[in-house]
C-alpha cells in the first residue's frame, strides 16, 4: 500500500491503464477502463463471468489487442508492444504447462528465451522450485503431477523470469476447496515476499477480499469500484458492488432527500436522493431485540428502527440466520451465536435497528 | 476390457463385439495375404500357368537381379520424397484448420476433404491437363517467352501428382494428432518471452509430432502402394514396386513374381510400422 501511495503521488501507478477498451463488433467487452496499480501491490479483478476481467488481463499481457486506450508499466507505453517483449509472468486458468517438457524444462523455458547462461538458468530453476516446495519433482512431466502441484509449477514458471507484473487468471478455480485455501495463503505469501506487482482475476469474492490489497469490481465491461476490501464492503460505490460483495438486504422504496418512507415508518440513509431507490443494509449490521420496546439509542450515531416479526430462524453454527417480516418485506438478519442467548422463535415480535451510516441508498431505474 | 466394465460381462461383451471385424479381416485380408505368401514359393510357367512345384527361385531372383533392388530403393526413396513434400504442403493448412473455429473451420474442412469425393484417376488426368507439354503451365511459360519445361511423364510428375492426391489424408492425420496442441501453450510461451518462431520450434512443432508421424506413416504406405497415378503420370518411365506388381500380375501374368513383390511391399510396410511404433513411444 505504501507503493500505491507514492505512485499515486506521482500521478500514475506502476501499472497504469487509461481508457482501455476492447470492442467486438458493437459490443464492448471492456469499456473505458482506467486504473493505477502500485509497485508490489496485489489487486484483484473481481466480477461475474463476462464482466471483462479476463479480457482486461489478456490485453495487459498483450494476448489480445486493445481497441482503444493505453497500457503503461513504469512509465513505458506497452500498448503496441508484443507479448514476448512485455516481461509479464502469467498463470493461466488451465496452467498451460508444456506437456512435452519436464517441470525443470518448463521453468527454464523463459530463462532460455532470455539467453541466460546455463549455470545461471540451473541456479534460478532450483530457486524457483524451492520457492514452491517442489525441489524433488524437477524431472517429472506435468502429467505426472497433481492439480495443486501443476498450479505451483505454473506459478514458479511465471515468477522465475522475475516479471515486472504477475498476472493470475483464475488460478485457483480448478482446485478443490481445501487445496484452494492452502494455495490462497501460499500465493499471498510468495507475492508478499517477492513484492511482485500482481493482478489476480477471480469471480470469487472471498478470494478477492481475503488475498488482495485492493479489488477492482467490474461489471459489463466497466469498472464499478476500485478500493480496499473494507471500502467495497463498508462503502460500496454502486448497487452492483453492494450486492456482489457480501450479502445484503435490498429494500425498494422512494426517496425524498435522505428520508425514505416505508409502511408508515421513516428510514434515513447516509446520502440523499429523489425518486425510486434501493435501500441496502447488511444482515449482520442489524441489531434485533425481542418485543416492541425501543432499544436504547446507541452512542455511535443516529439509527433506523423498524418493528417486525420473526418469520424464519436457521441455525448455521457461528451464526443464527433470521428472516424478519417488517414493513411488509422480508429482511435477513444475522446474529452471532457467541453469547449463548436462546434463539428467537418464529412469530416473536422484534425490533430491528441499524445505524444510518450503515444504510446505503442507490438510485433505481424506474 | 476397459477398466470401467462392470463384472464379468465386460470382457465377454468386448470379445463379442470384436468378432465381426476379426472375421472380416480374416476373410478378406489374412487369408488372401497367406495365399499370396504361399504363391511366392510356387513355380510359374512362361504361359502364366501355375505348377504344383514349390521353389525359392522367385525370392532368390529378386536378390540376383539388380533391377529389383533398384526398384525397391527407388520406390522407397520416391515415397519418402512424396511423403516429405505432402507434409510440408499440408502442415500449415492443418495448423490453420486446427486453430480455426465455427463455420470457417467447417467450410475449410469440407474443402480439404472434397478432393476425396473425386477418384484419384480423374485427378491424375487433371494433372496431365495442367502439366503436359501443351498444358496450362507450359502455355503460360510460352506466353511469357520462357522455355517449356518437361513436368510430366517423369519422376517429378509422379511426386507432384501423388503429393496433391495424398494431401487430404495427411491433413486429416495431422489434425487427428494435434490433440495436445493448445492455443494457451503458445500464449504461455509468448508471455515467457518466446517470439512466434521460437514458440513454433520449441512448443508447437514438438507437440504436433504425433500427428506428423501418423500422417507420414499413412502417406508413405499409400505412396508405396499407389500404382494408377505413377503409371499415368510416370508415362511408363518411372518404375515402382506397385506398378511392377501390376505389370507382372496383369500384363506378364507372372503371378508368383507379383506375389513375391507384394510380400516385399508388405515387409516395407511392416518396417515402416515398426519404425512408427518406436517413434510414437518416444
Amino acid at each position: 500500500m505504501a507503493g500505491a501511495t507514492s505512485a499515486d503521488a506521482a500521478g500514475e501507478g506502476f501499472l497504469s491503464l487509461r481508457g482501455l477498451t476492447k470492442r467486438y463488433g458493437g459490443f464492448a467487452a471492456v469499456d473505458d477502463l482506467s486504473l493505477d496499480i502500485g509497485k508490489g501491490e496485489l489487486v484483484a479483478f473481481l466480477g461475474p463471468s463476462g464482466c471483462g476481467k479476463t479480457t482486461s488481463l489478456r490485453m495487459i499481457a498483450g494476448l489480445i489487442e486493445a481497441s482503444a486506450g493505453r497500457i503503461a508499466v513504469d512509465g513505458r507505453d506497452l500498448t503496441h508492444v508484443p507479448t514476448y517483449e512485455r516481461d509479464m509472468g502469467m498463470v493461466f486458468q488451465s496452467y498451460a504447462l508444456f506437456p512435452h517438457m519436464s517441470v525443470a524444462g518448463n521453468l527454464a523455458f523463459g530463462l532460455e528465451m532470455r539467453k541466460l547462461a546455463r549455470a545461471e538458468i540451473e541456479r534460478r530453476v532450483r530457486e524457483a522450485l524451492a520457492l514452491v516446495h517442489l525441489e524433488a519433482l524437477g524431472d517429472r512431466k506435468p502429467a505426472q503431477l497433481s492439480g495443486g502441484q501443476q498450479q505451483r509449477v505454473a506459478l514458479a514458471r511465471a515468477l522465475v523470469i522475475r516479471p515486472s507484473i504477475l498476472l493470475l487468471d483464475e488460478p485457483l478455480s480448478n482446485l478443490d476447496a481445501k487445496l484452494r485455501d492452502d494455495m490462497r495463503a501460499e500465493i499471498r505469501d510468495i507475492q508478499t515476499r517477492l513484492k511482485a506487482t500482481t493482478i489476480f482475476v477471480t469471480h470469487d469474492q472471498m478470494e478477492a477480499l481475503t488475498m488482495c490489497d485492493r479489488v477492482a469490481v467490474m461489471n459489463r465491461g466497466r469498472l464499478e469500484q476500485l478500493g480496499t476490501p473494507e471500502d467495497l464492503y463498508e462503502r460500496p460505490a454502486s448497487a452492483f458492488v453492494a450486492t456482489f460483495v457480501g450479502r445484503i438486504n435490498r429494500i425498494e422504496a422512494t426517496a425524498e432527500g435522505d428520508v425514505v418512507r416505508l409502511g408508515g415508518e421513516a428510514l434515513r440513509a447516509a446520502r440523499s436522493a429523489h425518486g425510486p431507490v434501493e435501500l441496502m443494509v447488511r444482515p449482520h449490521r442489524i441489531e434485533m431485540s425481542a418485543g416492541a420496546a425501543a432499544p436504547p439509542q446507541a452512542q455511535d450515531g443516529p439509527r433506523n428502527m423498524l418493528s417486525g416479526r420473526v418469520a424464519r430462524s436457521v441455525f448455521a453454527g457461528d451464526l443464527q440466520h433470521y428472516e424478519v417480516e417488517a414493513a411488509g418485506r422480508l429482511l435477513s438478519v444475522e446474529r452471532s451465536t457467541v453469547s449463548h442467548e436462546p434463539p428467537l422463535r418464529p412469530g416473536e415480535a422484534v425490533t430491528l435497528s441499524w445505524r444510518v451510516a450503515d444504510t446505503f441508498m442507490f438510485e433505481r431505474a424506474s | 476390457m476397459s477398466a470401467g466394465a462392470p463384472g464379468a460381462r465386460g470382457p465377454m461383451l468386448a470379445v463379442a463385439l470384436l468378432i465381426p471385424i476379426f472375421a472380416v479381416n480374416a476373410l478378406v485380408f489374412f487369408w488372401p495375404t497367406f495365399n499370396l505368401f504361399k504363391m511366392s514359393f510356387i513355380r510359374g510357367e512362361a504361359t502364366g500357368a501355375l505348377t504344383d512345384e514349390t521353389t525359392l527361385a522367385n525370392w532368390t531372383g529378386l536378390f540376383r537381379d539388380s533391377f529389383y533392388s533398384e526398384l525397391l530403393v527407388s520406390s522407397v526413396t520416391i515415397s519418402l520424397v512424396i511423403t516429405a513434400l505432402t507434409l510440408v504442403l499440408s502442415y500449415p493448412i492443418a495448423l490453420y484448420l486446427h486453430r480455426a473455429r465455427g463455420l470457417r473451420r467447417t467450410v475449410l474442412l469440407v474443402l480439404v476433404i472434397s478432393p476425396l469425393l473425386t477418384s484419384a484417376v480423374v485427378r491424375t488426368y487433371g494433372w496431365i491437363a495442367i502439366l503436359s507439354d501443351g498444358g496450362l503451365v507450359n502455355s503460360l511459360l510460352k506466353a511469357l517467352g520462357l522455355p517449356a519445361q518437361r513436368l510430366i511423364f517423369n519422376t517429378q510428375g509422379v511426386v507432384l501428382g501423388l503429393a496433391e492426391i495424398l494431401m487430404p489424408y495427411m491433413i486429416l492425420a495431422l489434425l487427428a494428432g494435434f490433440g495436445r496442441l493448445d492455443a494457451r501453450l503458445e500464449e504461455a510461451a509468448a508471455t515467457l518471452g518466446a517470439r512466434p518462431r521460437q514458440a513454433f520450434w520449441r512448443v508447437v512443432l514438438p507437440l504436433s509430432l504425433p500427428g506428423v508421424m501418423l500422417g507420414c506413416l499413412l502417406c508413405f504406405v499409400l505412396a508405396v502402394s499407389s500404382f494408377i497415378t505413377p503409371k499415368l503420370l510416370g508415362g511408363g518411365r518411372v518404375f515402382l514396386l506397385a506398378t511392377e506388381i501390376y505389370d507382372q500380375a496383369i500384363v506378364t501374368l507372372n503371378w508368383p513374381l507379383a506375389a513375391t513383390l507384394s510380400m516385399v511391399v508388405l515387409i516395407v510396410f511392416g518396417l515402416a510400422l515398426a519404425l512408427y511404433a518406436r517413434a510414437a513411444r518416444l
